[in-house]
């Protein structure tokens, strides 16, 4: 009876792990897409045909990806596993899409439904390449630091390394990609239209996303020493950590491209900052996966 | 690739040929979506909404506002039609005695059927003088 409670368990945790891997995926390939306003106007003009045309070519080509990598650790690669695959894939960009364009603003229920279906639509097609190369992004940090998990009792001055050398790599992740995003027009574009609970709850998806891609790292990472720390205590004060470290990257690169300067009102600087930290910190987490 | 596969195996077991449970559970799901948005989208070419031309009108949302010696006049741009206008052009003329005072001049950059936009036009004469005119003025198809 425990066996197969645990096997049950076990399946829906596999299958919700190769679904926030897909997630994660996707956040690394498609944000800064997902922060670019030519793509939101694509997505505001184009007429139904072309949208079909966007999905059956996606298809096509995440079909193909799927046969090599997709999201998923299973190395069947039938043409019927990759088809279902294929559709999941999809649906998770479409899905994954939807949200952070709902968090952005650029889909309310003032919108018309042509628009957001555009929007939503091209939106995910770089999404939902990422969703099925996930497994290219992020499986190589599992090859190197498999090993690393037999080694449970780890002296103190790593663990201070270990720390510091998060650091450098969450600055490196998220400069990386917020870089691409911090000189552009979307970030006062996207701040003059929010409004706070809205910015609340950009900072929990930051956070929520960071944590997948954190929790994915560590579960290939170490296992056992999670096991035994208590699967919720490291990876939860790591997201944090690396939170504030991508939003002071953010500031920084915001201030760097005259984006924000000293005379700005600390309100806007706040805006700016936490709707850039959200691209930052997925690239602050792809940053610790990378090292 | 199987170097490393041979560790994950005690906790994916449950993944191996048969598609589990949950993966079924997850596709049905998946497929539901995509033919969701599929069906949307189709339903959409076949409506007859994007096959008519933009219809656009422009009306004053609320009342004017007055402030800091300023008069504010909100307007509201809908486009009742089916297709989506680019560089949306609204105009606004306060005329007094006979001849233009004041006009200013607001761009919505697109305006897809049904959506709505609200901006507001600011003079410094009091539009109750004289006769305001809002007008959209032009557009571009994208």
């Amino acid at each position: 009876m425990a066996t197969t409670r645990r096997q049950r368990k076990s399946i829906w945790m596999s299958e919700l792990d190769d679904l926030v891997r897909g997630a994660c995926g996707g956040f690394l390939f498609g944000i800064p897409l997902l922060y670019t306003m030519e793509v939101w106007w694509i997505g505001s003009f184009v007429t139904p045909p072309i949208m079909l045309v966007a999905i059956v070519s996606t298809f096509i080509v995440i079909f193909l990806l799927n046969r090599t990598a997709g999201f998923r650790k299973t190395k069947s690669i039938k043409a019927s596993d990759a088809l279902m695959d294929t559709i999941e894939t999809i649906a998770l960009g479409l899905i994954c899409t939807a949200i952070v364009l709902l968090l952005l603003r650029e889909i309310t229920p003032d919108v018309p439904l042509d628009e957001a279906l555009g929007k939503v639509l091209f939106e995910s097609v770089p999404f939902a390449l990422g969703v099925a190369l996930a497994n290219q992004f992020l499986s190589g940090s599992r090859e190197g630091t498999d090993n690393r998990s037999d080694h449970t009792a780890q002296p103190q001055d790593d663990q201070l390394n270990a720390t510091l050398a998060d650091i450098g790599a969450t600055l490196i992740g998220s400069t990386i990609i917020a870089f691409n995003i911090s000189p552009t027009d979307e970030i006062p574009m996207l701040a003059a239209a929010i409004s706070a609970p809205w910015l609340l709850a950009m900072i929990a998806a930051s956070l929520l996303i960071s944590y997948g891609i954190v929790f994915e790292a560590n579960f290939a990472k170490q296992p056992r020493r999670l096991q035994q720390q208590g699967i919720f205590q490291r990876p939860l004060s790591e997201t944090v950590m690396s939170y504030l470290v991508a939003l002071i990257a953010a500031a920084f690169m915001l201030w760097f491209f005259q984006q924000l300067s000293f005379d700005d009102p600390w309100t806007m600087w706040l805006r700016y900052t936490l709707i850039l930290g959200l691209p930052a910190a997925v690239g602050g987490a792809a940053g610790r996966l990378a090292v | 690739m199987s170097q490393f596969e041979a560790p994950q195996n005690q906790d994916r077991q449950a993944q191996k040929p048969p598609r589990s449970i949950a993966e079924w559970v997850t596709f049905s799901i998946a497929s539901l979506i995509l033919a969701g948005i599929v069906g949307l989208v189709c339903s959409l070419w076949v409506g007859k909404r994007h096959h008519q031309p933009p219809e656009l009108s422009v009306t004053r949302s609320a009342e004017t506002r007055q402030a800091a010696g300023q008069f504010y006049i909100p307007f509201q741009v809908i486009n009742s039609g089916g297709g989506t206008a680019e560089s949306v052009q609204v105009i606004a003329e306060l005329t007094i005695d006979g001849e233009v005072a004041e006009s200013g001049e607001q761009q919505v950059d697109f305006l897809s059927g049904g959506e709505t936009q609200d901006g507001a036009f600011i003079f410094t004469r009091d539009p109750q003088q004289g006769e305001l005119i809002i007008r959209v003025a032009s557009y571009k198809l994208p």
